[in-house]
């Protein structure tokens, strides 16, 4: 309930500050695009968190092209495909300059033509499928590294800690799934042996059978591809049922409320990130200020998210008006522009230029850079 | 391990989830006996179960612990509220449809459960929450078996359950009113017998198992969220109808059967965990197939 | 399963509500053909008028006309409850997808591919559980639909999870079907052939088969009616109209994933059936109104929207408990 009201405080902030806005200029429409409803909710919510923290941000500093207050309309895709494009659409037809989100592919991808018709620039923070980039008419720009970054992060880092038989474990979505094949792939050909390569759906609770299944092929590490929630899950029934091995987990999975949910078991499992968190000052701010507004630890997206935002707004300012070829422009021309999760400049795919992966671990509830 | 060790630690943990799953599907059943309702909003009273669960055990562990004396506690606390929460349920969503076509009350049912869940999507922010409790990992090996003392209570707690609802539904005399009502209403509402009470106590009963399981799974397995329900109820619905829908045994067999195949079908060999699903519900195909009316159910079920 | 009496009172049966009364004022066949006229009119000249927005969304709704009535055979007319209808969508979608993409075969060659996939889905799921009655019937769909979404999630040539992209727009006769506006017309030729087949197969022979099955399957059997071959061409018949639908949704999105063929959205398509009213055509292409726009027109409630509509559904429900436009049964 407390949160309840907390939202409804943020929600009537946010309507505040366009209604004072709309006396002293017009204000910028920002559209939003993550599911909020359906079972990726969590996920999304959280985005929409780190957006509206950033844009709130941005206006208290005096807004966008000399005094223009942000306004965030949302898009709420549900994860689902049909529902995306009539999320999208919607967002067109409110003539917003912008859109940040994406967080399901395969409901990402679907918008990408709506976007580019109607010429609206779109960063794209979450959905990092590789489909995505020969669908992108010019307007995207995929601020998430794709699987192939991390994939090879993780064949370096399990490489690096003397093991040959890796247990890799999915859930059955576009994204776990995505990067769980990639590393699979990456392990064969480095001569390494994949002992268990498992499945499981979201929102399955009991995962003694597949812990069964990955202690009895021999594993020396588990490799986790999808996101905390269920992660933490996982790494608790390892640990409860004797796994000693090395357990790591990819970034969906890189959120402090991983230890909230697999506590004591968590400890000295580690994750591969973007540089963020608890590294910059920046970062600390970050969190601090999201835990006081949504009363809860942010997601893993949410770094990303909040950069999304200040992307965009740097490029609003950069392009000096909110012409949609100007922005775009704006866009492609950043040069490691840096606020939580590392520099952020593009390929010509409009694809991060370099990615950034480094290893955390988590001790006492918390991530730390691991250091080999 | 040896073959035959991991064929043992498949059947225990087989056991251990179908003992949830038999938990959730008995309520499936019970109402489908009373008023041949599928009652798709089930999967959201074992949510609703585990967060009211949640906020008793937070209430009384200053108390009791946050050890199994206070969940006991809070479970029961739990399956009191929740099985009000499923009579409030019945009179105000189920019971005005009684007369109208079956398929219109399933609806119904399923708008009941898009309430539940996104009432809890709406208090939780989506959040998942995290269920602490006191509990160990503690336990003991049988050679290489391994049995959690966690999973000793779990799996008694539920079978003293089920055995208390069989005595109930056996020896009591509502027990036997709700075999009657389940048989023919009218005769009953002729012989005197109160049905819409009986239909009540059957909801509160029902949502209350639903509770339990909740509240369990959510201090067992440590996190719980809005949409937890979804997936248990499909699956509580499977187990009901493998036993036969309707027949109280049937689905506690059926509960444990899903258990087993679930458990069993991770470690076929040649193909994935990834098709795990796939082999179950070929299973349930072919049972229902065989045996049209799942393994207890009872041929005349039918012509409502 | 559907041949209880309906709860509402013979009084309002009989009168009906407003749109019911509307409907009624035109059943003289001039007045019914001018009716049907104006109708098509409003559909012909909406999408040059509203918002690209409002043409997308009337685009799904058509869709959900298309799968509504489908389904509407199976569960309306032959009384069969179905909880997997999701799979007849996703064969369609899929075929199309693999045919085009992969093997590079024309979109208009690859529909009868499709459509026969369809079927032989129909007859698979048909085949072994005509035997069954309606609770049993429902979880073997269910289970049916469920294996259908996990094979197309594990499998290669579906493209695993990820889904199938870039799935080719096709062209008639130089026409490039590519804009929101072309889709739109496209679904509501869909959606009329739809409602006309219905209203046809309502009427005929076979129509007239479902409902007494549906009434009494053994009385039904003992007159002379083959059990068996009806219901299983009122599996048949709900599989094509469901691939049809399928099939231009995927060249319409571009893309396909498992995502839109879920349990839920089985269970949408059911509610929009039986919320609109069994077996009655008008009532049911309502019903798929309500379930696509009610949500849309709920967005400014944010996180709320579901919870609204869920809310409405079940007033609605509890208001007109056969549904808003229920079929007359003597």
């Amino acid at each position: 309930m407390k949160k309840f009201v907390k939202l409804a405080t943020v929600a009537a902030a946010v309507n505040l500050i366009t209604a004072t806005s709309a006396w002293a200029a017009e204000p910028i429409v920002i559209g939003m695009q993550a599911p909020t409803t359906g079972s990726e909710a969590t996920y999304g919510q959280d985005m929409f968190n780190a957006i509206s923290l950033a844009a709130e941000e941005i206006n208290a500093d005096g807004g966008l092209l000399g005094g223009r207050q942000i306004e965030l309309v949302s898009g709420d895709t549900a994860c689902d495909p049909q529902q995306s494009v009539n999320a999208a659409s919607r967002l067109a037809s409110q003539e917003v300059v912008g859109v940040v989100g994406g967080y399901c592919s395969g409901a990402t991808q679907p918008t990408l033509k709506i976007y580019g018709d109607a010429d609206i620039p779109f960063v794209i923070v979450a959905a990092n499928s590789t489909q995505l980039i020969p669908a992108n008419p010019g307007n995207a720009f995929m601020i998430n590294s794709t699987g192939a970054d991390q994939a090879k992060t993780a064949v370096d880092f399990f490489a690096g800690q003397d093991i040959d038989k890796l247990a890799i474990v999915n859930q059955g979505d576009a994204y776990s799934q995505d990067l769980a094949d990639l590393t699979r792939d990456d392990w064969e050909k480095a001569g390494h042996t994949i002992s268990a390569f498992e499945v499981v759906n979201k929102g399955e609770q009991d995962f003694s059978a597949l812990v069964n299944s990955i202690r009895n092929s021999g594993a020396e590490a588990v490799f986790w591809t999808a996101y905390y929630a269920d992660g933490g899950l996982l790494i608790r029934q390892l640990r409860q049922r004797g796994f000693q091995g090395i357990i790591a987990v990819g970034d969906g999975s890189n959120s402090p409320q991983l230890f909230d949910i697999a506590g004591r078991a968590a400890e000295g499992v580690y994750a591969f990130s973007n540089p963020t968190a608890d590294f910059l000052p920046a970062a600390k701010t970050f969190i601090s200020n999201y835990e006081t507004a949504y009363d809860t630890a942010p997601g893993p997206y949410a770094p990303l998210a909040y950069d999304g935002m200040q992307l965009m707004a740097w490029a609003i300012n950069k392009a000096g008006s909110t012409d949609a070829d100007a922005i775009i422009q704006a866009l492609a021309s950043a040069d490691g522009e840096a606020w939580l999760a590392g520099p952020i400049s593009f390929t010509p795919q409009h694809t991060l230029a370099r990615s950034n992966f480094v290893v955390l671990e988590g001790q006492d509830g918390k991530w730390i850079r691991y250091q080999p | 391990m040896a073959w035959y060790d991991l064929f043992l630690q498949m059947i225990v943990d087989g056991l251990v989830l179908g003992a949830f799953y038999a938990l959730v599907a008995l309520g499936y059943t019970m109402v489908f006996g009373v008023i041949k309702l599928l009652n798709f909003a089930h999967g959201d009273l074992y949510m609703t179960g585990a967060f009211v669960g949640f906020g008793a055990l937070s209430l009384v562990s200053g108390v009791f612990g946050a050890g199994w004396p206070g969940i006991f506690i809070a479970m029961l606390l739990s399956m009191l509220a929740v099985g009000c929460l499923g009579v409030v349920i019945e009179r105000v969503a189920y019971h005005p449809m009684l007369t109208a076509p079956r398929l219109s009350i399933l609806i119904t049912a399923l708008a009941v459960s898009l309430v539940l869940q996104n009432a809890a999507l709406t208090l939780t922010g989506g959040q998942y929450t995290a269920f602490r409790t006191d509990l160990g990992f503690g336990g003991f090996s049988l050679g290489n078996l391994f049995l959690s003392w966690n999973q000793i209570v779990l799996v008694t707690t539920a079978a003293v359950l089920m055995i208390a609802l069989e005595l109930f539904v056996s020896k009591t005399l509502y027990g036997r009113a709700m075999r009657a009502v389940a048989i023919d209403k009218d005769m009953c509402r002729m012989l005197g017998i109160n049905v819409s009470a009986v239909i009540a106590i059957t909801f509160f009963i029902g949502s209350g198992l639903a509770a339990a399981a909740g509240t369990m799974a959510g201090a067992y397995y440590g996190s719980i969220w809005y949409f937890m329900g979804f997936l248990i109820g499909l699956k509580a619905f499977t187990a009901a109808v493998i036993g036969g829908i309707g027949s109280i045994t049937g689905a506690m067999l059926g509960g444990l059967i899903l258990g087993l195949l679930e458990s069993f079908g991770t470690h076929i060999p040649f193909i994935g965990s990834e098709w795990k699903d796939v082999f179950t519900f070929t299973i349930l195909i072919l049972v229902l197939v065989l045996k049209p009316t799942g393994l207890l159910g009872k041929s005349e079920v039918e012509r409502m | 399963m559907a041949d209880s009496t309906p709860s509402t009172p013979p009084d309002e049966e009989r009168r009906g509500n407003a749109v019911q009364r509307f409907y009624a004022a035109f059943e003289s066949p001039p007045r019914r053909r001018a009716l049907h006229l104006l109708l098509l009119a409003i559909l012909v000249v909406t999408p040059w008028l509203a918002s690209q927005y409002m043409t997308v969304i009337l685009t799904n709704a058509l869709l959900y006309v298309v799968l509504c009535l489908g389904l509407n055979v199976v569960v309306g007319y032959a009384g069969l409850l179905d909880l997997g209808y999701a799979a007849f969508f996703a064969v369609g979608a899929y075929t199309i997808g693999i045919l085009t993409q992969q093997f590079g075969i024309n979109f208009w060659a690859a529909i009868p591919f499709a459509l026969a996939a369809a079927a032989l889905a129909g007859v698979i799921i048909g085949g072994p559980t005509l035997r069954l009655r309606s609770d049993y019937l429902a979880i073997v769909t269910l289970g049916f639909g469920e294996i259908v979404r996990f094979s197309a999630r594990n499998l290669e040539i579906t493209g695993g999870a990820s889904g199938l992209s870039h799935i080719p727009e096709p062209t008639l006769l130089g026409w490039y079907i590519d804009s929101a506006i072309d889709f739109y017309y496209v679904f509501a030729v869909l959606a009329v052939l739809a409602y006309i087949a219905s209203q046809r197969l309502f009427d005929s022979r076979l129509g007239r088969a479902w409902r007494y099955v549906r009434h009494d399957e053994d009385a039904a059997e003992a007159m002379g009616i083959n059990r068996v071959a009806v219901k299983l061409a009122a599996y048949i018949t709900g599989a094509i109209f469901g691939a049809l639908g399928g099939i231009f949704f995927a060249v319409n999105l571009g893309a396909i994933s498992p995502e839109s063929f879920s349990f839920q959205q089985s269970v949408l398509i059911l509610l929009a059936v039986v919320l609109g009213g069994m077996g009655k055509i008008p009532g049911v292409i309502l019903g798929a109104f309500i379930v696509v726009l009610g949500p849309e027109l709920l967005r400014d409630f944010g996180t709320l929207r579901l919870l609204v509509f869920a809310v409405l559904l079940l007033l609605i429900m509890l208001f007109r408990p056969s549904g808003i436009w229920p079929e007359k049964r003597s």
